[in-house]
């Protein structure tokens, strides 16, 4: 079996004129925590669409566990331990907290909801509506319902989006907590600098849908290419 | 996992199954309340004035079905109704089938057919679902209108029933009486069975879509399926109040059809509450009582009813059974 657990090749992606992604090749190893970083429009969220079946690649593969999922639907990607997360808040406001996480795992063969309710402190929340909790509430359900049934492979869109820096980090501790516990590899789209380095094992760079580089934090950190695109001379 | 865990979310089954049990107990309660009517309403008249509004109660909980659990308004639920007291009313006037099978048939072929459609229409929302639920409404009402063949176009169609349906004497279900007591039972079990619809996991998984469509397909859901069961449910409860006008009235005409019908059933769900499921059937039989006084008072009625809808609309935004259940709640807080 492939040391990957999830494989993206020469993925292109258009809007009309417009090349979001231009052949981005990318490799996740099983169990490791994935960094996607770049400036507004390099293509990141893009790529997230087109690994989850949100978006259509037209041109390249997508691989899971190295099984090529490039024509199977969300749904089938779902069923197969692809899951994710969205960019904004995500969540079925008119269902309690309890309900939809319960909807979410029979989708999963019944996976246990208890474990993830309680993994993301919301227990006491559970017989409110979506809509009546905290912002910070929502986004830790969000995450949440992609959790339910242990997926193999997570891709996270700016989870921490909106959230307060002690809440950011909050999340990245459980988030780390539970990739490890549960072996789950995950590909992180984040544009808190201080969480993507707190949580990832390597990092993968976008600028204007190419990949522009890959490494570790540290070799991220002092590459030039990636300071004079991205990061500046502050990180 | 913790034991605090295990302890705060297990319990749901239980008191689930305690919701359950209160949900059919409530409906014994209203079906036993049912039998009584005969000696509350006090007269035949408005025993057929009532027996009338419940068949609009049916109507209009079939447009609330499909507003509560698919987040869908529709201009064209007559479509389902009309289909349902034109297929018995053809089927039993022609003797094509026993009486038995073409209620059957009566009840089946709008069901399937809102099923079909579903899988079509369901991917539309807004406006564009609105017009396309209208257009087939409408579709159908020309149908019955040009087809003199069919039914005799648009001077409707006369039908006698034959002597017994099931054992039951056909003229009894000419009685208003008897007609009050059918269609009340009716629509009782069809608010406990869509009460328990909406609870169950296929229940549960049509709101997850009505709320959010997109999050359910990348949960693993295909929303096509439920959407469509949804509306094959609705259809199925708008064929029943079809099929019991046809019966009581022994006549069908092309008017079953048509969008004004529909659009009532829509402003009774409204006024009623259209987010609870006896919400359509209180605002159906409240509508009908207003229309019935208005009609006798003034000659522009439904300028009348318009106004009692603008009412409602601001002063209820959830209908009736939202502000009593507001009321009942502040109630229970004091």
């Amino acid at each position: 079996m492939t040391e990957f657990a999830l494989e993206g090749a020469a993925l292109t992606r258009r809007f009309g004129g417009f090349v979001a992604l231009d052949g981005v090749d990318i490799a996740v190893k099983r169990g490791e925590i994935r960094g996607l970083i770049g400036p507004n429009g390099a293509g990141k969220s893009t790529l997230i669409d087109v690994l989850s079946g949100r978006a259509k690649n037209r041109g390249g593969r997508v691989l899971l566990n190295g099984e090529d999922i490039s024509e199977l639907s969300s749904q089938q990607r779902r069923k197969r331990g692809m899951a994710r997360s969205f960019q904004r808040t995500n969540i079925f406001p008119e269902l309690t907290v309890e309900q939809q996480l319960r909807v979410a795992s029979w989708a999963v063969a019944d996976a246990d909801i208890a474990e993830v309710m309680d993994e993301l402190n919301l227990i006491a929340l559970a017989d409110l509506p979506a809509a009546e909790i905290s912002y910070g509430d929502q986004r830790r359900l969000d995450l949440a319902l992609a959790l339910v049934g242990r997926p193999r492979v997570l891709l996270l869109d700016e989870p921490a989006a909106g959230l307060t820096t002690e809440e950011s980090f909050s999340l990245a501790r459980i988030l780390r907590d539970l990739a490890n516990r549960w072996n789950v590899t995950v590909l992180l789209v984040e544009h808190d600098m201080q969480v993507v380095f707190s949580i990832c094992d390597r990092i993968s760079v976008l600028h204007l849908g190419r990949s522009l580089s890959e490494g570790t934090c540290a070799e991220i950190r002092i590459n030039p290419t990636v300071i004079a695109a991205y990061l500046g001379t502050e990180a | 996992m913790s034991t605090i865990a295990q302890g705060a979310v297990r319990p749901a089954k239980p008191r689930s199954d305690f919701a359950a049990l209160a949900v059919l107990l409530a409906g014994a309660v209203a079906l036993l309340t049912g039998f009584a009517l005969p000696w509350i309403v006090p007269s035949k008249l408005a025993m057929s004035l009532l027996a009338q509004s419940l068949f609009d109660a049916l109507l209009a909980t079939s447009v609330g079905v499909l507003i509560l659990q698919n987040g869908r308004v529709s201009f064209g639920q007559a479509a389902f109704s009309g289909l349902g007291g034109y297929a018995f009313g053809v089927l039993v006037a022609r003797k094509l089938v026993g009486a038995e099978a073409a209620l059957l048939i009566a009840l089946l072929l709008p069901t399937l057919l809102a099923f079909l459609l579903g899988l079509v229409i369901a991917r539309v929302s807004g406006v564009a679902h609105a017009m396309l639920t209208l257009a087939v409404g409408q579709a159908f009402y020309e149908i019955a209108f040009r087809w003199r063949e069919l039914a005799k176009g648009d001077d409707g169609m006369s039908f006698d029933l034959p002597a017994r349906i099931f054992g039951i004497s056909s003229r009894s279900l000419q009685d208003p009486a008897i007609m009050l007591v059918l269609t009340w039972s009716i629509l009782v079990v069809v608010l406990v069975g869509l009460t328990l619809f909406a609870r169950s996991r296929t229940g549960m998984i049509a709101a997850a879509i009505r709320d959010n469509e997109e999050r359910s397909r990348f949960l693993g859901f295909s929303t096509m399926v439920p959407r469509a069961l949804v509306y094959a449910i609705a259809a199925f409860v708008a064929a029943i109040s079809g099929v019991l006008q046809a019966t009581y009235n022994g006549y069908i005409a092309p008017q079953m059809f048509h969008w004004t019908v529909s659009g009532f059933a829509l402003i009774m769900a409204i006024i009623g509450g259209a987010k609870f499921i006896v919400g359509p059937a209180v605002g159906a039989v409240v509508l009908f009582y207003i229309k019935d006084f208005a009609g006798q008072v003034a000659e522009y009625w439904p300028a009348i009813v318009g106004g009692a809808l603008v009412v409602v609309t601001l002063t209820m935004p959830q209908g009736i059974v939202g502000l009593a259940r507001l009321l009942w709640l502040r109630r229970a807080r004091r």
